[in-house]
């Protein structure tokens, strides 16, 4: 069989922490591989060097289309040869008509500067007929359905006659018919002798769909299957393969009375007008409790979390604190119920930039340091002061502006602005994302000094060993659905990796 | 090595004050008045001094509430036009035979409404503050124009007037007044639960919500601070000169908004003091007053201004790169 594309020898880093090392890559003319692996595999990366993003030089190793050898300096080089990324995110220009967008950049021209409508009109036709979309080439594309968007995509990237088609995740905002609909186009498009990679967390789909299945764990190649040798158990297995370490101090606890329940919880998709991206969640969770929710990319468990802090407005549902109903529909709220959210983006909603570490620390609990709406400013340093030290926070003063600090230290002073609350339920999403081993072994002790004190934590988190160290009981969600509740005692990685990719449902 | 500590401390603290925003423009600011006093000492006479002060005043007084705008990483543009209408509004009262306390009450009242309409309309409606304070600004001048037909309101009562012609042991009342709120408005900022939620939402309005503060009621506030603070700028004037009106005020949102950017106050929020914007606004009148003296034509005085203001922001962003850097 024919190589289309040769990726040799890939390695990227970013800064001194290697995303993955010698990473190699062949893909045969009219095959769909798939990637498969966790969160934070190295898949988008591999994908973003592949489409240019990365440009030439910020990574080694060497790609080739065709045997021949190529060097991409931006997006539009990967294109030039032949490559077409379409994104899970639609990046369609919601207010241009459908032909306008599949043209963009390109249009037909009569004379130079003037389009020739006719012309691109039909030409719309041609490629609409290609991905089966049946609309009008002049209805502007924010009045089509989300998989109609989603095909409009691929139509798009026919218009340059694409040798390879990446396709992230394609399916996460359609229908089960609609994805059939996309397979049976991806088949046709293949046998018309375009290669794709598909990359996706659903391997029922993957099995479905893929010629070759290639699991990426940590930046490495793990393995490789044919169509024929594809076992389930085996790539489950080869995903999840992370050593756990013993650097989880988890320390057993007595679990008191149920603090928080939530029932029928339903948050709605936030591009997708007729689907849930959280649906009819419930769980409860006791007094020193670590409860784990595992899931990939765009599971809902984000979601969750923003649900019960008000941050996110559910659409059902109901949520009990300490046994009693509670309407919560701001932050404000969650916070005076004493219910805490260490989110998932420090810089988007973990910091404030321009202010010092005090200030960071203590803006959600002034009140506490203030006498009529008067900050005192030695209370204040006395107890940032006071968490600065206890936390280890690696810096030159409670002075220092937060943005000269550490990733890690960064999320140290996040969670002290929640330590100086006094919580019922502290909610931790990717807690230790983009933290160094030292201070995650920090934060691991902060939790179980919590949970002494008879706090309650949710943790989020994409790395499965730390979640299986530290949680005592683990919900795994998929498709913004609950597909497993599994006790400490009976957990294993292969079990949350079966949930987590829709293969099974674990109820005990 | 002792001295050479010494060295080092002492250049750490020199840099510290060259770098903090407010200094920024104290060094061009002294060095503004040499220049001038030196080209024309009239500049150092007490009724320039007093006159510099006074006009800076007014500006001042809607630039210390433009501070809690553009630190909360809003922009109000209708100040001009508040001005121009809570002025006219407090002028009719007093033709009509209102008290003065009361008529001032009921002009600073009216700022607050202009304020509150502000308010609503940036924090419910979630249009951007650009569009909604500009189409406010031409409302309320649109009505300025309406009721007055385009004749100022006159005369009006003098012991109004006194208000801003009078003087406490030579310094104006305005002056003072200015004073007052400037130190308050520092204060509120510096040491207030509510200065630090403007400041954190200015900062990162996200991480602010996430963390348990009303936003949208701490954006309503600093509209409401800034049209109420236009208001006493506008009847402040008003008694100045006897009469409302119409056009008065025309072009202030651009002075007061020059100011408050010259004094080191972030268009992109989170940052700002008070000490600055006084700097800046002061930077500003001495500018226009040096010039006048040293007799600088007025066509160049607009293309002078509009040089320091690129210059400022330049010099703003190119120490924001390399403290990024």
């Amino acid at each position: 069989m024919e190589i289309i594309l040769k990726m040799n020898n890939i390695t990227k880093k970013f800064g001194t922490v290697t995303v993955f090392e010698n990473v190699s890559l062949e893909l045969y003319k009219g095959e769909v591989l798939a990637l498969v692996g966790e969160n934070g595999a190295g898949k988008s990366t591999l994908m973003n060097i592949l489409s240019g993003t990365y440009p030439d030089g910020a990574f080694e190793g060497r790609i080739f289309i065709n045997g021949e050898e190529k060097f991409f300096k931006n997006p539009s080089d990967s294109q030039n040869a032949g490559i077409e990324m379409i994104h899970q995110e639609i990046s369609l220009n919601l207010d241009l008509t459908v032909a306008e967008n599949i043209f963009l950049g390109r249009l037909p021209q009569r004379v130079p500067g003037v389009v020739d409508w006719k012309k691109t009109y039909a030409q719309t036709q041609k490629y609409l007929e290609m991905v089966r979309l049946d609309v009008d080439p002049k209805e502007p594309v924010r009045n089509l359905s989300t998989s109609q968007q989603q095909l409009l995509s691929i139509a798009k990237s026919l218009v340059r006659y694409p040798k390879v088609l990446v396709l992230d995740e394609p399916t996460s905002a359609l229908t089960e018919q609609d994805a059939a609909n996309l397979f049976s186009i991806i088949k046709e498009l293949c046998s018309r002798g375009i290669s794709c990679i598909y990359i996706s967390h659903h391997l029922e789909e993957v099995f479905e769909i893929a010629n070759r299945v290639m699991v990426l764990r940590d930046g490495n190649v793990i393995s490789c299957y044919n169509r024929a040798d594809l076992k389930v158990n085996r790539i489950v297995e080869d995903m999840v393969g992370r050593k756990i370490d013993d650097m989880y101090p988890k320390e057993k606890v007595p679990l008191g009375h149920e603090v928080l329940r939530v029932e029928n919880f339903t948050v709605k998709h936030p591009f997708m007008a007729d689907k849930n991206i959280v649906e009819n969640i419930g769980f409860s969770l006791r007094q020193g409790e670590i409860l784990g929710i595992a899931g990939l990319v765009g599971a809902g468990r984000t979601e969750i979390a923003n649900a019960i802090f008000g941050t996110l407005r559910t659409t059902d549902g109901e949520i009990y604190l300490n046994g009693e109903k509670m309407n919560i529909t701001s932050p404000l709220q969650a916070i005076e119920n004493g219910i805490g959210l260490v989110t998932e983006d420090r810089k988007k909603t973990g910091i404030i930039p321009p202010m010092n570490l005090k200030e960071n620390m203590t803006i959600s609990s002034l009140h506490a340091v203030s006498t009529a709406g008067i900050v005192s400013k030695v209370s204040e340093q006395t107890i940032a002061q006071r968490f600065f030290d206890k936390l280890h926070v690696k810096a030159e003063g409670l002075n220092t502006n937060i943005m000269n600090l550490s990733g890690g230290n960064q999320q140290k002073i996040v969670l002290a602005k929640w330590l100086m609350k006094d919580l019922k339920v502290l909610i931790l999403d990717e807690p230790t994302r983009g933290v160094d081993v030292g201070a995650k072994v920090e934060i691991y002790n902060i939790m179980n000094e919590l949970v002494k004190s008879k706090v309650a934590i949710i943790m989020i988190s994409s790395d499965l060993p730390e979640l299986l160290g530290m949680c005592d009981r683990f919900l795994v969600l998929f498709g913004g659905k609950v597909w497993a509740e599994i006790p400490r005692n009976q957990v294993s990685q292969e079990k949350i990796m079966r949930a987590a990719t829709g293969l099974e449902e674990y109820f005990s | 090595m002792r001295r050479s500590e010494f060295c080092g401390e002492n250049k750490k603290i020199l840099s510290k004050f060259f770098n903090a925003r407010e200094t920024g423009i104290l060094i061009p600011l002294i060095l503004l008045c040499v220049l001038v006093g030196i080209m024309n000492p009239v500049f150092y006479s007490f009724d320039n001094i007093n006159d510099v002060l006074r006009s800076t005043s007014y500006i001042l007084i809607i630039s210390i509430g433009m501070t809690f705008v553009l630190i909360a990483a809003g922009l109000d543009l209708s100040v001009g036009s508040f001005l121009a209408l809570c002025g006219l509004i407090c002028g009719i009262c007093l033709k009509s035979g209102m008290s003065i306390p009361l008529a001032i009450f009921i002009g600073l009242l009216s700022g607050v409404a202009g304020g509150l309409l502000n308010a609503l309309v940036v924090v419910k409606f979630s249009i951007p503050p650009l569009i909604t304070t500009l189409g406010t600004m031409y409302m309320a001048r649109g009505l300025v124009l309406v009721i007055t037909k385009g004749t100022p309101i006159y005369p009006l009562p003098t012991a109004f007037s006194q208000f801003s012609l009078g003087s406490l042991c030579g310094v104006p009342y305005v002056v003072i007044v200015t004073a007052i709120l400037a130190l308050l408005a520092n204060w509120v900022l510096k040491h207030t639960i509510y200065g630090r939620k403007v400041y954190a939402i200015g900062g990162n309005e996200e991480t602010a919500r996430y963390s348990g503060i009303n936003v949208n009621r701490i954006k309503a506030s600093v509209y409401v601070i800034v049209t109420v603070l236009a208001a006493l700028s506008g009847i402040l004037m008003a008694a100045r000169l006897g009469s409302a009106q119409p056009s008065i005020g025309d072009g202030y949102e651009m002075q007061v908004i020059t100011a408050v950017i010259i004094g080191g106050t972030s268009l992109n929020g989170g940052s700002g003091t008070i000490l600055g914007t006084v700097f800046g606004a002061l930077f500003m009148s001495i500018l226009y007053n040096g010039m006048n003296l040293v007799g600088v034509s007025a066509y160049w005085q607009k293309f002078v201004m509009g040089l320091i203001i690129v210059f400022a922001v330049g010099l703003d962003q190119y120490k924001r790169r390399k403290t990024k850097a």
